[in-house]
């Protein structure tokens, strides 16, 4: 398997940021509570990470060691206010929804990480491919665990009845207690997709791209 | 070792620099659409509370609210035909997660005409169904939790399962939300009494 390929892979299911890495939960517990509201938060935390991989992939060799920090602060925060800015004029009802999660994708740890660990050493290619599949990692568990609080919790997906009528709605679900319930449930999911990932012809370790 | 900090200060400033940049271009493209839409979401709630009127004037700065806790963001005299039909106002309180946005509707007998929600970060299932226009407090009549405030009187205590009918598991969101509207109210109706309801 090409190396490029395997970098973007890593993040669905053996690094997925979320069920392996676990960064990044307080705003994946918190908004999960509605579909709509997790395909929100996936899609916008998703354009931010690859932007700022991107931006900070190709600026690496100008950015000096001992204020990498705050650089990568200012680059993240500067995505994150365009898409609250773009949210906010276009699609007004989803930024309510949202609330104050969007700003806080600014200090969302799988940004911050994989910015430091990976788009900070890699070429902006691979660092975009990396972001891409961290992204794409964190938006199915969101919209999974999402589906399962959503239709539980409220008997709705996406604001549609699909439940019976007579169907009481666990409530348990929405609460954070049920949140981790759901994020656990998702963990074990993540551990037996990986296992079958890793005995599959995919899963061959590759000896540069399986870090 | 000044002049590696002098170094850092300047990459740092640049950095910031070509931010602010993206930023301001951004921003120049969306700041109209978001005012435009701003103002229609305010005309809109405006409208809903008041079907009949046919202008409004902003009063903000004469308003004043009596509880601390609750900030009067702006404030609408509403006008049919010339005359003062009642008076409107936009007002923040701290609620279950993060400040609750609503705006009130009062007429000039005192009374609370509407009240909306414009902003709230509740728990959905719980705290966000006093927004929902699906989920009712009293289920026969079909009254939802923000409808039970129309026609009511800015004397009575306004208390979470007293005069108030909470939300399900949700007593906090029902307080402070009840709270807002009581604060709003009181504000609206100081300044309709002072000005007669002539103005």
């Amino acid at each position: 398997m090409s190396r490029r390929l395997s970098v973007f892979l890593q993040g669905l299911v053996i690094e997925n940021p979320l069920a392996v890495i676990m960064i990044g939960l307080c705003s994946a517990l918190a908004v999960t509570t509605s579909v709509a509201n997790g395909i929100g938060m996936s899609l916008a935390m998703t354009f931010v990470i690859v932007a700022s991989e991107l931006i900070i992939s190709l600026f690496r060799k100008l950015i000096p060691e001992s204020i990498r920090m705050p650089i990568f602060i200012i680059v993240i925060a500067a995505f994150t206010t365009m898409v609250d800015l773009v949210m906010k004029a276009y699609f007004p009802e989803l930024s309510k929804a949202m609330g104050v999660f969007i700003p806080l994708i600014v200090v969302n740890c799988i940004i911050m990480g994989r910015v430091e660990a990976f788009a900070s050493k890699e070429g902006p290619l691979d660092s975009t491919l990396d972001a891409l599949g961290m992204g794409l990692g964190y938006t199915w568990v969101l919209v999974g665990m999402a589906v399962v609080r959503e239709i539980l919790g409220n008997g709705t997906l996406l604001g549609f009845p699909i439940m019976p009528e007579s169907y009481q709605p666990i409530l348990f679900f929405v609460l954070p207690p049920g949140g981790f319930l759901v994020f656990a449930l998702f963990i074990s999911l993540n551990q037996i997709l990986k296992k079958k990932w890793l005995e599959s012809p995919l899963g061959c370790p590759d000896p540069e791209g399986g870090k | 070792m000044i002049r590696s900090m002098i170094r850092l200060g300047v990459i740092l400033a640049l950095f910031a620099g070509l931010a602010c940049a993206g930023l301001a271009v951004v921003y120049s493209i969306t700041g109209p659409v978001i005012a435009q839409q701003q103002q229609k979401d305010l005309e809109a709630a405006l409208k809903a509370i008041f079907p009949d009127s046919d202008g409004f004037s902003d009063i903000t700065p004469e308003l004043a609210g009596p509880d601390p806790k609750i900030t009067i963001r702006n404030g609408y005299v509403m006008k049919k035909g010339g005359s003062t039909i009642g008076a409107a106002v936009k007002a923040i309180g701290p609620s279950y997660s993060a400040g609750a946005v609503v705006l009130t509707g009062i007429g000039t007998d005192g009374k609370v005409v509407r009240a909306v929600i414009l902003e709230l970060n509740d728990t959905p299932g719980l705290g966000a169904n006093a927004a929902n226009p699906n989920y009712f407090v009293d289920k026969p009549n079909k009254i939802t939790f923000m409808g039970q405030f129309a026609g009511k009187s800015l004397g009575d205590p306004f208390t979470a399962k007293g005069d108030v009918q909470a939300i399900t598991a949700s007593t906090i969101t029902t307080q402070s939300i009840a709270a807002i509207v009581k604060a709003s109210g009181a504000a609206a109706k100081a300044y309709l009494d002072t000005t007669g309801g002539a103005k």
